[in-house]
């Protein structure tokens, strides 16, 4: 790993095995432009339900310290998620309640690049948009274009091995990892 | 008036003990029209973090087929909940998630109304409108008007006692009540 390389740490929404949000996930180290290094980050599905009282009788839990470290350190963050009822996974969004209430909010000025996998026509973006909306709020930098926004997912991931072999996705996504890159870069000056 | 007697559910989206929307969920009895009674859904606090391979190994959790059953047996749900992040309270919408994943989905149909409350200026407009929109997924039967932001509510809520102390707040609570008894008598299940 090349010191010029940007870190970046990538967040799945999705818990169980099968998924084809974290299929996708695992595939974005083959994917990425040479001066790009990724890694996934630590669990948020440790931590418990979010309650202010928590908070204040014995701090933060160990699991939400720990997820936000690795955002601190990262140069960016991906976060590859699939769409519950219209919207953010509650699990998902319970971890960024949770560290939305640190001193220094992990995700405060930090690039942010979207992807989702769904199965119907929409690919996850109604997901998407609020997730824009969520992290803006706390002051993240979210990357435009392009998205990727996997439609119809059961017929571009492989039936047995849940690789995602869909050329023009593979290619999509190529294409923002190396938009990503650069919009780190500009905005972290790290030339 | 509605003809027969009306059994309402409350939700709150927020656990810690001294919550303001704890305290206007409190209040809806006091200010319920006749006929209507609202007493507090079973808890989502020991619901699991939403994920499929739960579901489809050792089935629903009990807390999520409780909460689903009142759902179910109730004429309306009121929702009452803070804005975090400028969205659901991610335990909250775990807990729809998982409700929303049973045979017999608890929501479709369902009267629901939506209340807010929020130190700051803005009253929770934008929890709400996820909300609807999560609503709208779900097949709810969302009561359009009128609608209810407690905006600044650290004014309008005594700390100590836990009551409302701002006359013209719990005079919008009663008319929403009062619209949401004929909502559900016009549009509700006839059971």
């Amino acid at each position: 790993m090349s010191d010029n390389q940007v870190n970046v740490l990538v967040i799945c929404g999705s818990l169980r095995k099968g998924s084809y949000n974290a299929s996708l996930a695992r595939t974005l180290p083959s994917l990425a432009p040479p001066g790009m290094s990724l890694k996934p980050a630590p669990a948020w599905d440790k931590m418990p339900i979010y309650n202010h009282d928590i908070q204040a009788d014995t701090g933060f839990p160990a699991a939400a310290t720990a997820w936000a470290d690795a955002i601190r350190a990262a140069d960016g963050v991906i976060i590859v998620s699939p769409e519950y009822n219209w919207s953010i996974p509650g699990g998902l969004k319970n971890a960024i309640d949770w560290v939305s209430r640190m001193k220094d909010v992990p995700f405060k000025e930090k690039p942010v690049a979207l992807q989702s996998c769904a199965g119907g026509v929409l690919g996850g973006s109604r997901m998407q948009y609020h997730l824009r909306q969520c992290l803006t709020s706390i002051d993240a930098f979210l990357f435009g274009k392009p998205e990727v926004l996997v439609t119809f997912a059961a017929k571009k991931f492989d039936e047995k091995t849940n690789e995602l072999i869909d050329q023009p996705t593979l290619d999509v996504v190529k294409q923002q990892l190396a938009g990503f890159e650069k919009f780190i870069r500009r905005l972290n000056g790290k030339n | 008036m509605a003809d027969k007697a009306l059994n309402v559910i409350s939700i709150c989206g927020s656990l810690r003990k001294g919550s303001y929307n704890r305290m206007v969920m409190n209040a809806l009895p006091g200010l319920a029209p006749e006929g209507m009674s609202i007493k507090e859904a079973p808890p989502f606090t020991d619901f699991p973090l939403y994920n499929a391979d739960i579901q489809n190994s050792t089935g629903f959790p009990a807390p999520a087929q409780t909460l689903g059953d009142d759902i179910r047996k109730a004429d309306g749900v009121i929702i009452v909940t803070p804005e975090y992040n400028f969205g659901i309270p991610g335990a909250l919408k775990n807990a729809i998630d998982w409700v929303s994943r049973l045979q017999n989905q608890p929501f479709a149909g369902k009267p629901v109304a939506l209340q807010s409350a929020s130190p700051g200026p803005v009253g929770g407009a934008r929890v709400q409108y996820d909300m609807r929109r999560a609503m709208v997924f779900l097949d709810a039967l969302t009561l359009n008007k009128p609608e209810i932001f407690i905006g600044n509510c650290a004014q309008r809520i005594d700390e100590k006692t836990g009551q409302i102390t701002d006359e013209p707040t719990k005079g919008f609570m009663k008319q929403q009540l009062a619209a949401f008894a004929k909502f559900i008598a016009a549009h509700g299940s006839k059971n």
